[in-house]
Protein backbone atom coordinates (compact mmCIF):
# COMPACT_ATOMS: atom_id res chain seq x y z
CA UNK A 1 0.00 0.00 0.00
CA UNK A 2 2.90 2.29 0.57
CA UNK A 3 3.74 2.52 -3.04
CA UNK A 4 0.16 3.42 -3.90
CA UNK A 5 0.25 6.29 -1.47
CA UNK A 6 3.60 7.38 -2.70
CA UNK A 7 2.41 7.38 -6.28
CA UNK A 8 0.85 10.87 -6.49
CA UNK A 9 4.02 12.34 -5.03
CA UNK A 10 6.00 10.51 -7.57
CA UNK A 11 4.14 11.35 -10.72
CA UNK A 12 4.81 15.13 -10.94
CA UNK A 13 8.51 14.67 -10.38
CA UNK A 14 8.52 11.92 -12.90
CA UNK A 15 6.99 14.24 -15.42
CA UNK A 16 9.43 16.93 -14.51
CA UNK A 17 12.39 14.76 -15.09
CA UNK A 18 10.79 13.05 -18.00
CA UNK A 19 10.24 16.29 -19.89
CA UNK A 20 13.82 17.25 -19.27
CA UNK A 21 12.69 20.24 -17.24
CA UNK A 22 15.96 20.71 -15.52
CA UNK A 23 18.70 18.36 -16.44
CA UNK A 24 21.12 20.08 -14.11
CA UNK A 25 19.19 19.08 -11.08
CA UNK A 26 19.00 15.60 -12.46
CA UNK A 27 22.74 15.60 -12.74
CA UNK A 28 23.02 16.76 -9.20
CA UNK A 29 20.78 13.99 -8.02
CA UNK A 30 22.92 11.55 -9.87
CA UNK A 31 26.02 12.98 -8.31
CA UNK A 32 24.49 12.95 -4.87
CA UNK A 33 23.54 9.35 -5.23
CA UNK A 34 26.85 8.49 -6.73
CA UNK A 35 28.70 9.83 -3.71
CA UNK A 36 28.88 6.76 -1.51
CA UNK A 37 28.08 7.05 2.19
CA UNK A 38 31.85 7.02 2.65
CA UNK A 39 32.10 3.87 4.65
CA UNK A 40 33.69 0.58 3.98
CA UNK A 41 31.30 -1.55 5.90
CA UNK A 42 28.01 0.26 5.75
CA UNK A 43 27.76 0.16 2.00
CA UNK A 44 28.38 -3.50 1.80
CA UNK A 45 25.90 -3.93 4.58
CA UNK A 46 23.41 -2.34 2.23
CA UNK A 47 23.84 -5.26 -0.06
CA UNK A 48 22.21 -7.53 2.44
CA UNK A 49 19.04 -5.48 2.46
CA UNK A 50 16.31 -5.77 -0.12
CA UNK A 51 17.04 -3.43 -2.95
CA UNK A 52 14.36 -0.84 -2.29
CA UNK A 53 15.34 -0.46 1.33
CA UNK A 54 18.93 -0.12 0.27
CA UNK A 55 17.92 2.58 -2.16
CA UNK A 56 16.05 4.34 0.58
CA UNK A 57 19.09 4.22 2.80
CA UNK A 58 21.24 5.52 0.01
CA UNK A 59 18.89 8.36 -0.64
CA UNK A 60 18.63 9.21 3.01
CA UNK A 61 22.36 9.33 3.43
CA UNK A 62 22.72 11.53 0.40
CA UNK A 63 19.99 13.73 1.80
CA UNK A 64 21.96 14.00 4.98
CA UNK A 65 24.99 14.96 2.99
CA UNK A 66 22.95 17.59 1.21
CA UNK A 67 21.59 19.10 4.40
CA UNK A 68 25.00 19.06 5.99
CA UNK A 69 26.63 20.72 3.05
CA UNK A 70 23.94 23.41 3.24
CA UNK A 71 24.12 23.79 -0.45
CA UNK A 72 20.89 25.47 -1.57
CA UNK A 73 20.73 23.77 -4.92
CA UNK A 74 21.49 20.50 -3.25
CA UNK A 75 18.56 20.96 -0.91
CA UNK A 76 16.36 21.60 -3.89
CA UNK A 77 17.63 18.40 -5.36
CA UNK A 78 16.84 16.70 -2.11
CA UNK A 79 13.24 17.79 -2.34
CA UNK A 80 13.06 16.30 -5.78
CA UNK A 81 14.76 13.20 -4.64
CA UNK A 82 11.70 11.50 -3.26
CA UNK A 83 11.30 8.94 -6.05
CA UNK A 84 13.71 6.11 -5.50
CA UNK A 85 14.95 6.19 -9.05
CA UNK A 86 14.73 8.62 -11.94
CA UNK A 87 11.52 7.80 -13.71
CA UNK A 88 11.68 8.45 -17.41
CA UNK A 89 9.71 5.23 -17.93
CA UNK A 90 6.69 6.53 -16.15
CA UNK A 91 4.59 8.16 -18.87
CA UNK A 92 4.41 5.05 -20.99
CA UNK A 93 3.42 3.13 -17.91
CA UNK A 94 0.74 5.69 -17.17
CA UNK A 95 -0.86 4.80 -20.46
CA UNK A 96 -0.81 1.24 -19.38
CA UNK A 97 -2.46 2.23 -16.15
CA UNK A 98 -5.26 3.95 -18.01
CA UNK A 99 -5.83 0.97 -20.18
CA UNK A 100 -6.14 -1.43 -17.34
CA UNK A 101 -9.16 -1.62 -15.10
CA UNK A 102 -9.25 0.05 -11.73
CA UNK A 103 -8.10 -2.80 -9.60
CA UNK A 104 -5.51 -4.00 -11.99
CA UNK A 105 -4.21 -0.47 -12.23
CA UNK A 106 -3.26 -0.67 -8.62
CA UNK A 107 -1.61 -3.95 -9.23
CA UNK A 108 0.23 -2.65 -12.22
CA UNK A 109 1.52 0.36 -10.34
CA UNK A 110 2.85 -2.06 -7.81
CA UNK A 111 4.46 -3.86 -10.61
CA UNK A 112 5.91 -0.69 -12.06
CA UNK A 113 7.41 0.33 -8.79
CA UNK A 114 8.87 -3.10 -8.43
CA UNK A 115 10.30 -2.97 -11.90
CA UNK A 116 11.76 0.43 -11.19
CA UNK A 117 13.40 -0.76 -8.04
CA UNK A 118 14.91 -3.59 -9.91
CA UNK A 119 14.13 -6.56 -7.72
CA UNK A 120 12.20 -7.48 -4.70
CA UNK A 121 9.33 -5.67 -3.15
CA UNK A 122 8.59 -5.11 0.49
CA UNK A 123 6.76 -7.38 2.86
CA UNK A 124 3.53 -5.37 3.22
CA UNK A 125 3.03 -5.27 -0.53
CA UNK A 126 3.57 -8.94 -0.53
CA UNK A 127 0.83 -9.55 1.99
CA UNK A 128 -1.46 -7.35 -0.04
CA UNK A 129 -0.95 -9.00 -3.35
CA UNK A 130 -0.86 -12.59 -2.32
CA UNK A 131 -4.43 -13.02 -1.07
CA UNK A 132 -5.61 -11.53 -4.32
CA UNK A 133 -3.70 -13.96 -6.37
CA UNK A 134 -5.05 -16.76 -4.25
CA UNK A 135 -8.69 -15.73 -4.34
CA UNK A 136 -9.03 -14.61 -7.93
CA UNK A 137 -6.07 -15.49 -10.04
CA UNK A 138 -7.57 -14.07 -13.20
CA UNK A 139 -7.64 -10.50 -11.85
CA UNK A 140 -4.24 -10.34 -10.31
CA UNK A 141 -2.31 -10.21 -13.50
CA UNK A 142 -3.07 -7.16 -15.61
CA UNK A 143 -1.98 -8.97 -18.67
CA UNK A 144 -4.85 -11.39 -18.19
CA UNK A 145 -7.39 -8.60 -18.43
CA UNK A 146 -6.30 -7.80 -21.91
CA UNK A 147 -6.56 -11.35 -23.08
CA UNK A 148 -9.27 -12.49 -25.39
CA UNK A 149 -11.65 -15.18 -24.29
CA UNK A 150 -10.05 -17.85 -26.39
CA UNK A 151 -6.73 -17.52 -24.66
CA UNK A 152 -8.20 -17.10 -21.25
CA UNK A 153 -8.39 -20.76 -20.44
CA UNK A 154 -4.83 -21.33 -21.41
CA UNK A 155 -3.77 -18.43 -19.25
CA UNK A 156 -5.67 -19.76 -16.33
CA UNK A 157 -3.80 -22.97 -16.73
CA UNK A 158 -0.62 -21.01 -16.77
CA UNK A 159 -1.78 -19.24 -13.65
CA UNK A 160 -2.32 -22.52 -11.95
CA UNK A 161 1.16 -23.57 -12.86
CA UNK A 162 2.52 -20.33 -11.55
CA UNK A 163 0.74 -20.62 -8.25
CA UNK A 164 2.12 -24.11 -7.98
CA UNK A 165 5.49 -22.67 -8.59
CA UNK A 166 4.91 -20.00 -6.02
CA UNK A 167 4.05 -22.54 -3.41
CA UNK A 168 7.04 -24.55 -4.38
CA UNK A 169 9.43 -21.64 -4.45
CA UNK A 170 9.94 -20.84 -0.75
CA UNK A 171 11.70 -24.13 -0.10
CA UNK A 172 14.16 -23.53 -2.92
CA UNK A 173 14.66 -19.94 -1.96
CA UNK A 174 15.35 -20.53 1.69
CA UNK A 175 17.87 -23.15 0.78
CA UNK A 176 19.97 -21.14 -1.65
CA UNK A 177 19.45 -17.68 -0.22
CA UNK A 178 21.27 -17.26 3.01
CA UNK A 179 21.20 -13.55 3.76
CA UNK A 180 17.83 -12.26 2.66
CA UNK A 181 14.96 -14.46 3.64
CA UNK A 182 11.93 -13.73 1.58
CA UNK A 183 8.88 -15.91 1.63
CA UNK A 184 8.27 -15.61 -2.10
CA UNK A 185 10.20 -15.03 -5.23
CA UNK A 186 8.60 -12.17 -7.04
CA UNK A 187 9.05 -13.27 -10.54
CA UNK A 188 6.17 -12.87 -12.83
CA UNK A 189 6.03 -14.11 -16.35
CA UNK A 190 4.63 -11.79 -18.93
CA UNK A 191 2.86 -13.07 -21.98
CA UNK A 192 5.02 -15.24 -24.07
CA UNK A 193 7.65 -15.74 -21.44
CA UNK A 194 8.49 -19.16 -20.23
CA UNK A 195 7.13 -20.23 -16.88
CA UNK A 196 9.00 -23.39 -16.11
CA UNK A 197 11.01 -23.33 -12.94
CA UNK A 198 14.37 -23.07 -14.64
CA UNK A 199 13.64 -19.94 -16.54
CA UNK A 200 11.90 -18.45 -13.53
CA UNK A 201 14.97 -19.05 -11.42
CA UNK A 202 17.12 -17.70 -14.20
CA UNK A 203 15.04 -14.56 -14.33
CA UNK A 204 15.29 -14.10 -10.58
CA UNK A 205 19.03 -14.50 -10.78
CA UNK A 206 19.25 -11.98 -13.58
CA UNK A 207 17.24 -9.47 -11.61
CA UNK A 208 19.52 -9.93 -8.64
CA UNK A 209 22.55 -9.38 -10.81
CA UNK A 210 20.98 -6.27 -12.27
CA UNK A 211 20.33 -4.84 -8.81
CA UNK A 212 23.90 -5.47 -7.76
CA UNK A 213 25.15 -3.95 -10.98
CA UNK A 214 23.09 -0.89 -10.27
CA UNK A 215 24.72 -0.53 -6.89
CA UNK A 216 28.13 -0.90 -8.48
CA UNK A 217 27.19 1.66 -11.06
CA UNK A 218 26.34 4.12 -8.35
CA UNK A 219 29.56 3.40 -6.56
CA UNK A 220 31.88 3.93 -9.50
CA UNK A 221 32.14 7.57 -10.48
CA UNK A 222 31.05 8.51 -13.96
CA UNK A 223 29.26 5.24 -14.43
CA UNK A 224 25.70 6.46 -14.05
CA UNK A 225 24.99 7.51 -17.57
CA UNK A 226 26.38 4.48 -19.27
CA UNK A 227 23.98 1.82 -20.32
CA UNK A 228 24.95 -1.62 -21.37
CA UNK A 229 26.60 -4.20 -19.20
CA UNK A 230 29.81 -4.35 -21.17
CA UNK A 231 30.44 -0.62 -20.91
CA UNK A 232 29.65 -0.60 -17.21
CA UNK A 233 32.02 -3.50 -16.69
CA UNK A 234 34.64 -1.56 -18.61
CA UNK A 235 34.25 1.37 -16.28
CA UNK A 236 34.42 -0.86 -13.23
CA UNK A 237 37.57 -2.52 -14.49
CA UNK A 238 39.11 0.86 -15.15
CA UNK A 239 38.20 2.02 -11.68
CA UNK A 240 39.63 -1.02 -9.95
CA UNK A 241 42.79 -0.78 -12.01
CA UNK A 242 43.22 2.88 -11.24
CA UNK A 243 42.73 2.22 -7.55
CA UNK A 244 45.30 -0.53 -7.61
CA UNK A 245 47.68 1.70 -9.50
CA UNK A 246 47.08 4.39 -6.94
CA UNK A 247 48.02 2.02 -4.16
CA UNK A 248 51.21 1.17 -6.03
CA UNK A 249 51.97 4.79 -6.59
CA UNK A 250 51.32 5.77 -3.01
CA UNK A 251 53.51 3.02 -1.67
CA UNK A 252 56.20 4.16 -4.06
CA UNK A 253 55.78 7.66 -2.80
CA UNK A 254 56.00 6.50 0.77
CA UNK A 255 59.10 4.52 -0.07
CA UNK A 256 60.87 7.46 -1.61
CA UNK A 257 60.20 9.65 1.38
CA UNK A 258 62.97 10.10 3.85
CA UNK A 259 63.63 6.95 5.87
CA UNK A 260 62.90 9.11 8.85
CA UNK A 261 59.32 7.95 8.34
CA UNK A 262 60.22 4.62 9.81
CA UNK A 263 61.42 6.28 12.94
CA UNK A 264 58.22 8.21 13.04
CA UNK A 265 56.38 4.97 12.91
CA UNK A 266 58.46 3.69 15.74
CA UNK A 267 57.74 6.66 17.91
CA UNK A 268 54.11 6.48 16.93
CA UNK A 269 53.87 2.89 17.94
CA UNK A 270 55.74 3.54 21.12
CA UNK A 271 53.27 6.20 22.09
CA UNK A 272 50.47 3.96 21.03
CA UNK A 273 51.59 1.09 23.18
CA UNK A 274 51.91 3.47 26.09
CA UNK A 275 48.47 4.91 25.59
CA UNK A 276 45.30 2.90 25.54
CA UNK A 277 45.22 0.73 22.48
CA UNK A 278 42.24 1.68 20.46
CA UNK A 279 40.40 4.79 21.37
CA UNK A 280 42.88 7.34 22.60
CA UNK A 281 45.45 6.51 19.96
CA UNK A 282 44.24 8.78 17.18
CA UNK A 283 43.45 11.70 19.37
CA UNK A 284 46.77 11.65 21.12
CA UNK A 285 49.16 10.76 18.42
CA UNK A 286 47.94 12.03 15.12
CA UNK A 287 47.83 15.76 15.92
CA UNK A 288 51.47 15.59 16.85
CA UNK A 289 52.15 14.06 13.50
CA UNK A 290 50.14 16.55 11.51
CA UNK A 291 51.56 20.03 11.22
CA UNK A 292 49.67 22.46 13.34
CA UNK A 293 48.82 24.94 10.61
CA UNK A 294 47.13 22.48 8.40
CA UNK A 295 45.03 21.02 11.13
CA UNK A 296 43.77 24.42 12.05
CA UNK A 297 43.12 25.30 8.46
CA UNK A 298 41.10 22.20 7.97
CA UNK A 299 39.25 22.73 11.13
CA UNK A 300 38.28 26.24 10.22
CA UNK A 301 37.36 25.26 6.74
CA UNK A 302 35.31 22.25 7.47
CA UNK A 303 33.98 22.58 10.93
CA UNK A 304 30.93 24.38 9.67
CA UNK A 305 29.45 21.65 7.50
CA UNK A 306 30.25 18.79 9.83
CA UNK A 307 29.33 20.59 12.98
CA UNK A 308 25.97 18.92 13.39
CA UNK A 309 26.88 15.41 14.29
CA UNK A 310 30.61 15.16 14.59
CA UNK A 311 31.38 17.40 17.50
CA UNK A 312 32.26 14.64 19.90
CA UNK A 313 34.61 12.86 17.57
CA UNK A 314 38.36 13.34 17.74
CA UNK A 315 40.25 15.37 15.20
CA UNK A 316 41.54 12.42 13.28
CA UNK A 317 38.12 11.20 12.30
CA UNK A 318 37.05 14.64 11.28
CA UNK A 319 40.09 14.88 9.08
CA UNK A 320 39.27 11.63 7.42
CA UNK A 321 35.75 12.69 6.80
CA UNK A 322 37.09 15.84 5.27
CA UNK A 323 39.22 13.84 2.96
CA UNK A 324 36.19 11.84 1.95
CA UNK A 325 34.49 15.10 1.39
CA UNK A 326 37.25 16.20 -0.90
CA UNK A 327 37.97 13.06 -2.84
CA UNK A 328 35.11 12.98 -5.32
CA UNK A 329 36.48 16.08 -7.00
CA UNK A 330 40.03 14.85 -6.93
CA UNK A 331 39.25 11.37 -7.97
CA UNK A 332 37.99 12.22 -11.41
CA UNK A 333 41.27 13.88 -12.21
CA UNK A 334 43.78 11.80 -10.40
CA UNK A 335 42.35 8.44 -11.30
CA UNK A 336 43.33 8.89 -14.91
CA UNK A 337 46.95 7.99 -14.69
CA UNK A 338 49.43 7.64 -11.94
CA UNK A 339 51.98 9.72 -13.80
CA UNK A 340 49.48 12.52 -14.08
CA UNK A 341 48.61 12.49 -10.43
CA UNK A 342 52.02 13.47 -9.12
CA UNK A 343 51.70 17.21 -9.84
CA UNK A 344 48.13 16.99 -8.70
CA UNK A 345 49.12 15.70 -5.34
CA UNK A 346 51.71 18.39 -4.86
CA UNK A 347 49.08 20.90 -5.86
CA UNK A 348 46.73 19.44 -3.34
CA UNK A 349 49.35 19.64 -0.66
CA UNK A 350 49.95 23.25 -1.52
CA UNK A 351 46.27 23.92 -1.44
CA UNK A 352 46.03 22.37 1.95
CA UNK A 353 48.89 24.41 3.21
CA UNK B 1 27.75 -1.82 11.15
CA UNK B 2 31.02 -0.10 11.92
CA UNK B 3 31.89 3.50 11.35
CA UNK B 4 34.42 4.20 8.60
CA UNK B 5 36.65 5.96 11.08
CA UNK B 6 37.13 2.89 13.20
CA UNK B 7 37.88 0.72 10.18
CA UNK B 8 40.44 3.24 9.03
CA UNK B 9 42.01 3.34 12.43
CA UNK B 10 42.23 -0.39 12.61
CA UNK B 11 43.78 -0.56 9.18
CA UNK B 12 46.30 2.11 10.06
CA UNK B 13 47.25 0.39 13.28
CA UNK B 14 47.78 -2.94 11.57
CA UNK B 15 49.67 -1.40 8.74
CA UNK B 16 52.03 0.47 11.04
CA UNK B 17 52.57 -2.74 12.98
CA UNK B 18 53.51 -4.47 9.77
CA UNK B 19 55.84 -1.70 8.73
CA UNK B 20 57.49 -1.76 12.10
CA UNK B 21 58.67 -5.31 11.50
CA UNK B 22 60.66 -4.25 8.50
CA UNK B 23 61.97 -1.01 9.82
CA UNK B 24 63.30 -2.82 12.85
CA UNK B 25 64.64 -5.86 11.05
CA UNK B 26 66.88 -4.42 8.35
CA UNK B 27 67.42 -0.80 7.56
CA UNK B 28 69.34 -1.26 4.33
CA UNK B 29 66.82 -1.64 1.54
CA UNK B 30 66.52 -0.32 -1.95
CA UNK B 31 63.59 1.87 -2.86
CA UNK B 32 61.89 -0.86 -4.81
CA UNK B 33 62.18 -3.28 -1.93
CA UNK B 34 60.80 -0.71 0.42
CA UNK B 35 57.94 -0.06 -1.92
CA UNK B 36 57.15 -3.72 -2.20
CA UNK B 37 57.21 -4.10 1.54
CA UNK B 38 55.00 -1.10 2.09
CA UNK B 39 52.48 -2.29 -0.43
CA UNK B 40 52.46 -5.82 0.87
CA UNK B 41 51.99 -4.73 4.43
CA UNK B 42 49.22 -2.38 3.44
CA UNK B 43 47.46 -5.13 1.51
CA UNK B 44 47.79 -7.61 4.31
CA UNK B 45 46.58 -5.09 6.83
CA UNK B 46 43.59 -4.27 4.66
CA UNK B 47 42.73 -7.89 4.14
CA UNK B 48 43.02 -8.65 7.82
CA UNK B 49 40.73 -5.77 8.68
CA UNK B 50 38.15 -7.10 6.28
CA UNK B 51 38.44 -10.65 7.54
CA UNK B 52 38.19 -9.41 11.05
CA UNK B 53 35.17 -7.25 10.53
CA UNK B 54 33.33 -9.78 8.42
CA UNK B 55 32.60 -12.60 10.74
CA UNK B 56 29.08 -12.92 9.40
CA UNK B 57 29.67 -12.94 5.70
CA UNK B 58 33.25 -13.36 4.74
CA UNK B 59 34.74 -11.58 1.81
CA UNK B 60 36.74 -14.07 -0.15
CA UNK B 61 39.09 -11.56 -1.73
CA UNK B 62 40.70 -10.82 1.62
CA UNK B 63 41.08 -14.53 2.30
CA UNK B 64 42.64 -15.01 -1.10
CA UNK B 65 45.03 -12.14 -0.49
CA UNK B 66 46.06 -13.60 2.85
CA UNK B 67 46.53 -17.03 1.39
CA UNK B 68 48.66 -15.63 -1.39
CA UNK B 69 50.76 -13.67 1.06
CA UNK B 70 51.19 -16.65 3.34
CA UNK B 71 52.43 -18.80 0.48
CA UNK B 72 55.65 -16.85 0.55
CA UNK B 73 57.64 -17.99 3.55
CA UNK B 74 59.50 -14.70 3.85
CA UNK B 75 56.26 -12.95 4.72
CA UNK B 76 55.66 -15.06 7.77
CA UNK B 77 56.96 -12.54 10.33
CA UNK B 78 54.92 -9.77 8.78
CA UNK B 79 51.76 -11.84 8.77
CA UNK B 80 52.16 -13.02 12.30
CA UNK B 81 52.90 -9.50 13.41
CA UNK B 82 49.97 -7.91 11.64
CA UNK B 83 47.54 -10.62 12.56
CA UNK B 84 48.73 -11.13 16.07
CA UNK B 85 48.73 -7.49 16.95
CA UNK B 86 45.33 -7.60 18.51
CA UNK B 87 45.11 -9.44 21.77
CA UNK B 88 48.30 -11.37 22.25
CA UNK B 89 48.57 -15.07 21.76
CA UNK B 90 44.98 -16.17 21.65
CA UNK B 91 44.03 -13.76 18.91
CA UNK B 92 47.17 -14.80 17.11
CA UNK B 93 46.25 -18.43 17.27
CA UNK B 94 42.68 -17.83 16.19
CA UNK B 95 43.87 -15.70 13.32
CA UNK B 96 46.36 -18.30 12.21
CA UNK B 97 43.68 -20.94 12.36
CA UNK B 98 41.54 -18.66 10.30
CA UNK B 99 44.38 -18.38 7.84
CA UNK B 100 44.52 -22.15 7.66
CA UNK B 101 40.83 -22.20 7.15
CA UNK B 102 41.23 -19.75 4.32
CA UNK B 103 43.83 -21.98 2.74
CA UNK B 104 41.67 -25.03 3.16
CA UNK B 105 38.80 -23.08 1.74
CA UNK B 106 40.85 -22.24 -1.31
CA UNK B 107 41.85 -25.85 -1.86
CA UNK B 108 38.28 -26.96 -1.42
CA UNK B 109 37.07 -24.35 -3.83
CA UNK B 110 39.65 -25.48 -6.32
CA UNK B 111 38.52 -29.08 -6.05
CA UNK B 112 34.94 -28.08 -6.35
CA UNK B 113 35.81 -25.99 -9.31
CA UNK B 114 37.45 -28.86 -11.13
CA UNK B 115 34.44 -31.01 -10.42
CA UNK B 116 32.00 -28.38 -11.48
CA UNK B 117 34.05 -27.49 -14.49
CA UNK B 118 33.19 -30.76 -16.12
CA UNK B 119 29.52 -30.26 -15.53
CA UNK B 120 29.79 -26.72 -16.73
CA UNK B 121 31.60 -27.69 -19.86
CA UNK B 122 29.05 -30.30 -20.67
CA UNK B 123 26.11 -28.00 -20.16
CA UNK B 124 27.88 -25.14 -21.89
CA UNK B 125 28.61 -27.18 -24.96
CA UNK B 126 24.98 -28.20 -25.05
CA UNK B 127 23.90 -24.63 -24.67
CA UNK B 128 26.31 -23.33 -27.28
CA UNK B 129 25.21 -25.97 -29.69
CA UNK B 130 21.57 -25.08 -29.22
CA UNK B 131 22.43 -21.40 -29.41
CA UNK B 132 24.23 -21.90 -32.67
CA UNK B 133 21.35 -23.85 -34.03
CA UNK B 134 19.00 -21.14 -32.90
CA UNK B 135 21.23 -18.42 -34.29
CA UNK B 136 21.50 -20.10 -37.64
CA UNK B 137 17.79 -20.46 -37.55
CA UNK B 138 16.83 -16.97 -36.53
CA UNK B 139 19.46 -14.76 -38.10
CA UNK B 140 17.77 -15.24 -41.43
CA UNK B 141 14.72 -13.16 -40.56
CA UNK B 142 16.17 -11.10 -37.68
CA UNK B 143 19.73 -10.03 -37.10
CA UNK B 144 19.20 -9.67 -33.39
CA UNK B 145 20.35 -13.00 -32.11
CA UNK B 146 23.83 -12.74 -33.53
CA UNK B 147 24.26 -9.32 -31.95
CA UNK B 148 23.01 -10.82 -28.71
CA UNK B 149 25.71 -13.41 -28.91
CA UNK B 150 28.33 -10.77 -29.59
CA UNK B 151 27.19 -8.75 -26.58
CA UNK B 152 27.28 -11.83 -24.41
CA UNK B 153 30.80 -12.52 -25.55
CA UNK B 154 31.86 -8.97 -24.72
CA UNK B 155 30.41 -9.26 -21.24
CA UNK B 156 32.08 -12.63 -20.76
CA UNK B 157 35.45 -11.21 -21.71
CA UNK B 158 35.12 -8.33 -19.32
CA UNK B 159 33.98 -10.62 -16.57
CA UNK B 160 37.14 -12.65 -17.08
CA UNK B 161 39.26 -9.50 -16.79
CA UNK B 162 37.43 -8.47 -13.65
CA UNK B 163 37.98 -11.91 -12.17
CA UNK B 164 41.66 -11.54 -12.76
CA UNK B 165 41.68 -8.12 -11.11
CA UNK B 166 39.88 -9.02 -7.91
CA UNK B 167 42.07 -11.25 -5.77
CA UNK B 168 40.62 -14.72 -5.58
CA UNK B 169 38.22 -13.82 -8.34
CA UNK B 170 39.22 -16.76 -10.52
CA UNK B 171 37.66 -19.07 -8.00
CA UNK B 172 34.33 -17.32 -7.94
CA UNK B 173 31.95 -19.03 -10.23
CA UNK B 174 28.71 -17.10 -10.05
CA UNK B 175 28.34 -13.50 -11.03
CA UNK B 176 26.37 -12.36 -8.02
CA UNK B 177 29.13 -13.07 -5.57
CA UNK B 178 31.68 -11.73 -8.03
CA UNK B 179 29.85 -8.43 -8.10
CA UNK B 180 29.58 -8.40 -4.33
CA UNK B 181 33.26 -9.10 -3.98
CA UNK B 182 34.05 -6.35 -6.44
CA UNK B 183 31.96 -3.89 -4.46
CA UNK B 184 33.67 -4.83 -1.25
CA UNK B 185 37.08 -4.72 -2.86
CA UNK B 186 36.53 -1.31 -4.41
CA UNK B 187 35.41 0.13 -1.10
CA UNK B 188 38.36 -1.20 0.81
CA UNK B 189 40.75 -0.13 -1.91
CA UNK B 190 39.36 3.35 -1.60
CA UNK B 191 39.82 3.28 2.13
CA UNK B 192 43.35 2.06 1.70
CA UNK B 193 44.16 4.76 -0.82
CA UNK B 194 42.71 7.34 1.49
CA UNK B 195 44.75 6.37 4.51
CA UNK B 196 47.89 5.96 2.45
CA UNK B 197 47.47 9.35 0.90
CA UNK B 198 47.05 10.90 4.31
CA UNK B 199 50.18 9.25 5.55
CA UNK B 200 52.16 10.22 2.47
CA UNK B 201 51.04 13.81 2.73
CA UNK B 202 51.91 13.91 6.39
CA UNK B 203 55.35 12.43 5.96
CA UNK B 204 56.16 14.68 3.03
CA UNK B 205 55.16 17.65 5.08
CA UNK B 206 57.32 16.48 7.91
CA UNK B 207 60.15 16.22 5.44
CA UNK B 208 59.71 19.69 4.08
CA UNK B 209 59.61 21.19 7.51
Amino acid sequence: MESVEALPARSPTGELIGTGFNSQIGDEIQRLISVPPDSGSSFTALLELPANQAMELLIHSSEDAATIAQNPSATIAECRLSPPAPVPIFPSDAALVERASKFSSIMSTDEISRAKLGTVKEEPLDSVSNPNSNSSPAVSNPAVDQNTKSTKRKDREKKGKESNKKSKKPANESSDDGGEKLPYVHVRARRGQATDSHSLAERARREKINARMKLLQELVPGCNKISGTAMVLDEIINHVQSLQRQVEFLSMRLATVNPRVDFDFDTLLATESRSHVDMSFPGMVMPSMWPEGQVHMNREQYQQPWQTDELQQPVWIREEDNSNFITPENSLLSYDSSANSAPLHSNQVKMEM
Amino acid sequence: MRSPGSVKREFLRKWLKGLQVYSSSNNEMSILERKKVIKLSADVAMASTRIHSNSKYSSSWSRALMAKASNDASNAPLLSHVLGSDNGVSADRSMISEKDAAKRNLVMMRNKRIKSKKILRRSCSNKIRSLRRKAAHVVDDKGRTSSNIVAKKLVMKRTQVLKRLVPGGELIMDEISLIRETLDYILSLRLQVDVMRHLANASEKLDSM
